[in-house]
């Protein structure tokens, strides 16, 4: 007879397993108890033996296969008499509850509820769901009793749920990891640092990058931005140089709309936005994140560092909603306060163009007053700004950044 | 020298070298007897084995066992008379099985089956046995202490023979049944023994992690009873020093402590990978200690074993075991009836309309099992 194997449950709990490899092949003889398969699951990683002396049919996982505990992994032909059917014993899927036999055939899951915002999940959904910074609550669990797993996580954040992409520097800290004999430390590429990895790929193997530099003196803007900060304080907001720098951009944005948008492959349309969308580039413990503010235009100073510093914190936390990290028109990286002159920031595909803001410096500069040119300590900023030039050109960069120099050189023109 | 339960601190007890040579007086055993000694320690090691790949095939859900522990096991509970009792921590089973735990009842228990008399209602290697005096235990750390110290004074109280062998970890000795168990039974002369299996780790947290203690024999001096610090890995030096404590305790002069200080070479239980919290070198001596290799090398020399090695006593073993596997496998579940017995003597009306409703749709189904008959109402 052709005996079935399923999946056991083989720690008290664990709702899947990662075949890690297996021992046998389809037709081999194998002895009861013989090692069949490799199994890694939340807890541990098992061997796991034949139940019955027989012939291997098929193997129906494969390595790096994460199968749900009660799947067939592979089939057994038994010889002699009927081997007992290994049922999962304490482990597995209790008889149907009298209730759920005399309903419905039905056998979906039922829908996630959310109670006190707890999430049944696996441990291991959790971590990728912190890496991907996924909400788990959002997820629709296909394990028993609608766990979460970790697959549902994967394909929830495929599908567009959140999603790190864009530009610039990512820390990848590795001090707690083991260094092997070679003096190296190995960690697989996967999760964030995968993700961030293909969309960097996508959009510097296809748009066709060309980066615009300006240098501005931002000492009225240094002042200005201190008074702000004195007032936020008192609403208890903290005012960084930001949300100035957001409301020039959507502002030069909106005085050049070639640069505000993105390229919408699947109708062949350039599509401007009579919005901005500004993608904030932010640096998590996971990687690199992307939140998204909406409606800048619309928005004042006050309101924007407000916003931005809850995004900003929350997306460090991992807590970020997939609906905020979606729909930039244009991105913002801002690697600024820790460290660099310059950079040539990778577009955050699809937008059209990406702006960099680099560290504050103080630099004797050239003031031009009634009585001649003087020297003075001036306050200045570099701004990068990259342009997919398949979609615009040089000139399209070159003045949105000017315009941007103008509003940020005399900061009470942000208020025309 | 005989090992000397001492108030001041101890040296380790040793009666084979980790080589076999015989280092210190033997204790008054048969050569047959050794042999039978060796025979249990061997069922232990073959018996975990074979559960642990029951469990990994799915076939039971749950295994703690014993490997590395079974001189500390079977050294210390062979000292026991029959009519003593053995109070469980989770890796005792074995002892359990020398002292009269039928094999079948073991395996059926492993299986919550139809044969088991827990009637499923423990999780899976939670043994029991009436027998033999080896009551249910908890998994609660611990909790069996105080059992047994109540159960060693009421003994006393009603005038038994009887001494009662009290099991647990390094960690129990950090939980609260430990210090009150160990107190009152110092007070109380009661007639029982602490043995406390120092196996290395208390799931994920190192004996040293888990007392300040130079050694856990120290923990006796506070309560005012002497303690014996043994190589557990020496299945004659558990025997003796449990045979001197039980002596002592039988003859009215109270509690002892026992510490056989040994490592558990697999994780904590089927759930666990010690891979996690502990390194491949820690393990490796411990391997080179092997309680059954130390026990062989010397019976070997004694002649009580063949020198061409114990493949045949093994392989018999083996095959004992899996014809009792297969057996308690082909067993039928437990019947479902045994879900409202046992809570009263007798079933009170509500739970037996319940039940009989519940039966209803089970038959409809086809599910019912053989037993499962509706109670008269």
């Amino acid at each position: 007879m052709v005996l079935e194997f399923k999946l056991p449950d083989i720690g008290e709990g664990v709702a899947e397993g990662e075949i890690v490899q297996w021992l046998v092949n389809a037709g081999d003889e194998v002895a009861e108890f013989q090692p069949v398969v490799e199994v890694m699951t939340d807890k541990a990683t098992v061997e796991i033996p034949a139940p019955a002396p027989g012939k291997i049919g098929e193997l129906r996982a494969a390595a790096g296969d994460v199968v749900p505990v009660g799947e067939v992994i592979y089939t057994l032909e038994t010889s002699g008499a009927p081997a007992p059917e290994p049922e999962p014993v304490a482990a597995a899927a209790a008889p149907a509850p009298a209730a759920a036999a005399a309903g419905a055939t039905a056998t979906a899951p039922p829908p996630p509820t959310r109670t006190n915002g707890k999430v049944l999940a696996v441990p291991s959904a959790r971590r990728v769901a912190r890496e991907l910074g996924v909400d788990l609550g959002l997820v629709t669990g296909t394990g028993r009793n609608g766990v979460v797993r970790r697959s549902d996580v994967e394909a929830f954040h495929a599908a567009g749920g959140a999603t790190a992409t864009a530009p610039v520097t990512t820390t990848a800290t590795a001090a707690a990891l083991p260094v092997n004999a070679a003096g190296e430390v190995r960690t697989p590429f996967r999760g964030v640092r995968r993700k961030i990895a293909d969309a960097m790929a996508q959009s510097a193997f296809t748009a066709v990058h060309f980066t615009v530099v300006e240098e501005v003196d931002v000492t009225d803007l240094v002042a200005v931005r201190a008074k702000a900060k004195e007032i936020g304080a008192q609403q208890e907001i903290k005012v960084t140089y930001m949300p100035f720098i957001m409301k020039a951009v959507a502002n030069a944005l909106l005085k050049y709309p070639v640069l505000n948008g993105r390229l919408d492959e699947a109708s062949q349309e350039l599509v401007h936005c009579n919005y901005v969308n500004l993608g904030i580039a932010t640096d998590t413990p996971n990687g690199l994140i992307v939140p998204v503010v909406k409606d800048v235009q619309a928005k004042g100073i006050l309101q924007l560092a407000e916003e931005l510093g809850e995004l900003a914190a929350r997306t460090r936390e991992g807590k970020v909603k997939p609906d905020e990290l979606k729909d930039s028109t244009f991105t913002i990286t801002n690697a600024g306060n820790i460290g660099g002159t310059l950079a040539t920031p990778i577009i955050n595909f699809p937008d059209i163009a990406i702006l960099g803001v680099h560290r504050l410096m103080k630099k004797p500069g050239v003031v031009e007053t009634p009585e001649g040119d003087r020297i003075e300590p001036r306050q200045y900023m570099n701004f990068s700004c990259s342009v997919d030039h398949r979609l615009a050109d040089g000139a399209d960069g070159a003045r949105f950044l000017a315009w941007l120099r103008t509003l940020l050189e005399t900061p009470a023109l942000l208020s025309l | 020298m005989s090992p000397t339960l001492s108030m001041a601190e101890s040296e380790l007890y040793q009666i084979l070298s980790p080589t076999g040579e015989v280092v210190d007086e033997l204790p008054p055993l048969s050569g047959e007897r050794l042999k039978e000694l060796y025979v249990h320690m061997l069922r232990v090691r073959v018996l975990d084995e074979r559960m642990l790949k029951l469990q990994r095939a799915g076939r039971v859900g749950f295994v703690g066992t014993a490997t590395g522990q079974e001189a500390a096991m079977i050294g210390s509970a062979a000292a026991l008379e029959e009519r003593d009792w053995l109070w469980s921590g989770l890796r005792e089973g074995g002892a359990a099985v020398m002292r009269g735990l039928p094999l079948a009842e073991y395996v059926a228990q492993m299986y919550c089956n139809a044969n088991d008399t827990a009637k499923g209602r423990q999780m899976c290697n939670h043994f029991q046995h009436k027998g033999t005096n080896y009551p249910s235990w908890s998994s609660v750390i611990g909790t069996q202490i105080p059992h047994g110290v109540g159960a060693a004074f009421a003994a006393k109280l009603r005038g038994l023979d009887e001494v009662h062998a009290i099991y647990f970890g390094d960690g129990a000795s950090s939980s609260n049944g430990f210090h009150s168990g160990m107190n009152m039974a110092a007070v109380w002369k009661a007639p029982c023994v602490f043995v406390l299996v120092n196996n290395g780790w208390a799931i994920s947290v190192s004996a040293k992690q888990q007392t300040g203690s130079s050694s856990y024999a120290d923990k006796a001096v506070a309560y005012g009873m002497p303690a014996v610090d043994v190589d557990g890995n020496d299945v004659l030096a558990c025997y003796e020093a449990m045979r001197l404590a039980v002596a002592r305790a039988r003859g009215g002069e109270g509690p002892g402590l026992v510490v056989l200080n040994t490592y558990r070479m697999g994780g904590h239980s089927s759930s666990d990978d010690p891979t996690k919290y502990r390194t491949d070198e820690e393990v490796a001596p411990w391997a080179e200690r092997d309680p059954l290799k130390r026990f062989e090398c010397y019976l070997t020399t004694q002649g009580q074993l063949e020198a061409d090695g114990t493949d045949a006593l093994r392989a018999s073993i083996s095959e004992e075991i899996d014809a009792v596997i297969h057996e308690q496998e082909a067993a039928p579940p437990m019947s479902w009836r045994t879900l409202v017995e046992d809570v009263y003597a007798e079933v009170p009306g509500h739970l037996r309309r319940q039940y009989n409703d519940f039966l209803r749709i089970e038959e409809h189904y086809g599910e019912a099992r053989p037993g499962d008959g509706a109670f008269p109402l």
